[in-house]
């Protein structure tokens, strides 16, 4: 019953109006992980900075961008 | 005529005269310090000259041949040379170029051979922010002498370097010293004296010592003799205050140094004194002044 | 104008290689998105959390396109904004807290010039994204929910870059007076909240304000034409953004480049 129903559900979500957004928001995600990884140089632990773009969903690439990223 | 002559330069921080009333006349292909302790003015006159700090009172006049905008002819080294560190050394020398009036391939010429001149082809293409001191100060020279200024401007080119870095930086000076004039402070006399043809001594903010450095050498270097007995000689040294060839005289429990007008007449009436060989004469030695003793003598 | 071009590449090269131009119109993008896909979904959502007495749930009207493009408008305010205060709260600033603009305004640099480059090239960035944003949102919108003439949606996104060039130029005006970056970021946004807030609480004695403009452009998604006091409104924000600048350059050009250090 619960499988059936999850199913259900996965298949209700409208996936051509959603995916988009995931696309997008993982982008921005490896974008923010390469350069973390690549730059080098940031504000506090680099380690930090790369768990905060992993795990926390656009916010956590943006975070980075404006207040991880050394721009000197 | 000098390249650029200041008249009673004044710059005032919180009604203090970082610089006070400093008449300076740098003149065209001589290599010249501003020599004095930290906190002297160097930095604060320096800043005025290329127009990063506005004057208080006084004259800044550059030479009539240059005119408009003073910045044209300057090139300029800050003590501690911030980059732009996400270019690399190439980029940022011909930016640095286009931004002092050369065109773009001009710029990418010039900077090539600029890179070579100071050590850098090997690292051109680097990123600035994986640069070491030495390479920077070097890149620094460069991106001030890429618009070919009349005067290149340097702030203690070489006191945050090792001493490697330092010989380099000095040798460096001494090649450009032929096409260019250069003004730089430093608060080592021996800088100084290795590429410099004039020197301005700088104390709280006032030059107290200025000019030709070779004829400052000749002018201040006097026979000297240091003494030391045995016995304290303080009370016998009264006793050659008022001799007529003596000019400075600094005793010190056991240890005297006097700076005399004639060598060989101090050292015969010094050495046939009885009362000095009474207290046991331990050491004589006969030696000439130098700046340094000058500059330490000054800026105490 | 050669000089001023060579200045210009360099803030744009520095904004690509710090990602900039890739990561704000990304994030205006997914928000532009979200918005409609959110307002499309929304009785949806609601009625998934279905424990509300039957029949409550079913009174939610379907917003209007333009509705729609206004919420997505209300969403960059404030979340585009705040990310593009803060992307470029250290647009003078930081150089000069850094020492980087020493070796450039000790060249023949124009004052002018360094900060009008760095000022056209914030706002052609912020717009540019806020423009890729909004299209992308025209683009769901008419999609899911209805159409609004293109006229109406011109005109709209016109006055509404207005608007954004009031925020770049008084961050530009801010970063000039202050060495502080979280002072920067701090007064922008406060002085744009606050003139939005006073705006949509006393419009009649706001009508001249910069905040107004936000609701203007509301208004000709609606109807396509300029509402009670818009051209009033316009037109002070043009003369500030004018003011800001030459205040910006004056104030600039007036500062020691360098302070006394020891």
């Amino acid at each position: 019953m619960k499988v059936e129903s999850f199913i259900n559900d996965l298949q209700s979500v409208p996936w051509s109006l959603v995916a988009p957004i995931i696309i997008l928001s993982f982008i921005l995600m490896v974008i923010a992980f390469i350069d973390c990884f690549k730059h080098g140089r940031t504000n506090g632990p680099q380690w930090v900075w790369i768990l905060v773009i992993v795990f926390i969903n656009i916010a956590g690439p943006i975070a980075y961008f404006i207040f991880g990223r050394r721009n000197d | 005529m000098s390249l650029i002559l200041t008249e009673a330069l004044t710059k005032t921080f919180n009604g203090t005269n970082a610089v006070d009333q400093i008449d300076l006349s740098i003149k065209e292909g001589v290599c010249t310090a501003l020599l004095g302790p930290n906190g002297a003015g160097k930095t604060t006159t320096l800043n005025m000259l290329t127009g990063l700090m506005k004057k208080s009172s006084g004259n800044i006049i550059f030479d009539k041949r240059y005119s408009g905008d003073r910045r044209k002819y300057i090139g300029y080294l800050p003590q501690y040379p911030k980059f732009y560190s996400w270019m690399t050394g190439e980029e940022y020398v011909i930016y640095s170029g286009q931004l002092g009036g050369i065109s773009k391939q001009e710029a990418i010429k010039k900077t090539d051979d600029l890179l070579a001149m100071v050590g850098l082809s090997d690292d051109k293409r680097k990123k600035i922010a994986g640069y070491s001191g030495g390479m920077k100060q070097r890149l620094g020279i460069a991106q001030a002498l890429i618009h070919d200024p009349k005067l290149l401007i340097l702030d203690e080119p070489v006191s945050a370097l090792d001493p490697i870095g330092r010989r380099e930086v000095l040798e460096l000076m001494k090649t450009l010293k032929k096409k260019t004039s250069i003004l730089f402070s430093t608060h080592v006399l021996h800088d100084a004296e290795e590429v410099c043809e004039d020197i301005f001594i700088i104390k709280k903010g006032k030059v107290v010592v200025e000019g030709n450095l070779g004829e400052l050498q000749k002018k201040y270097q006097k026979p000297t003799i240091y003494i030391e007995t045995e016995e304290p000689l303080e009370s016998w040294s009264q006793s050659l205050k008022d001799i007529e060839w003596l000019r400075h005289i600094e005793a010190d429990n056991t240890k005297l140094t006097i700076t005399v007008e004639n060598i060989d007449v101090a050292r015969e009436y010094i050495l046939n004194n009885t009362g000095l060989r009474n207290l046991n004469i331990k050491s004589f030695q006969v030696a000439k002044t130098t700046l340094e003793d000058l500059f330490m003598e000054v800026t105490k | 104008m050669r000089l001023w071009l060579i200045l210009f590449k360099k803030e744009f090269k520095e904004s690509l290689r710090n990602f900039k131009w890739l990561w704000i119109p990304l994030v205006l993008i997914l928000l532009g998105i979200m918005q409609p896909v959110t307002s499309y979904f929304l009785p949806d959502i609601l009625e998934s959390f279905g424990d509300l007495p039957e029949g409550a749930i079913l009174n939610f009207p379907v917003p209007t396109a333009a509705q729609v493009l206004a919420e997505t408008i209300g969403q960059f305010n404030q979340i585009g904004v705040l990310i593009i205060v803060l992307a470029f709260m250290g647009i003078i600033t930081g150089e000069r807290n850094k020492g980087t603009n020493v070796m450039v305004l000790v060249k023949p640099v124009p004052f002018s010039t360094y900060i009008t480059t760095k000022w056209v090239h914030m706002s052609l960035l912020m717009i540019s994204a806020f423009l890729l944003g909004f299209l992308i949102a025209l683009y769901y919108t008419f999609e899911l929910i209805g159409t609004v003439p293109m006229s109406h949606v011109f005109k709209g996104m016109l006055v509404y870059c207005l608007w954004l060039l009031f925020i770049t130029s008084i961050l530009l005006l801010f970063s000039v007076l202050f060495n502080s970056t979280a002072a920067v970021a701090a007064l922008t946004l406060g002085t744009t909240i606050t003139l939005s807030l006073l705006s949509s609480l006393t419009p009649k004695l706001m009508a001249w304000s910069p905040g107004m403009l936000v609701s203007h452009t509301f208004r000709f998604f609606e109807t396509g034409s300029a509402g009670d006091g818009f051209w009033l409104a316009a037109i002070i924000t043009a003369v500030i953004i004018f003011i800001s600048l030459v205040a910006s350059t004056y104030i600039f050009k007036n500062k020691e480049v360098v302070s006394h250090t020891t």
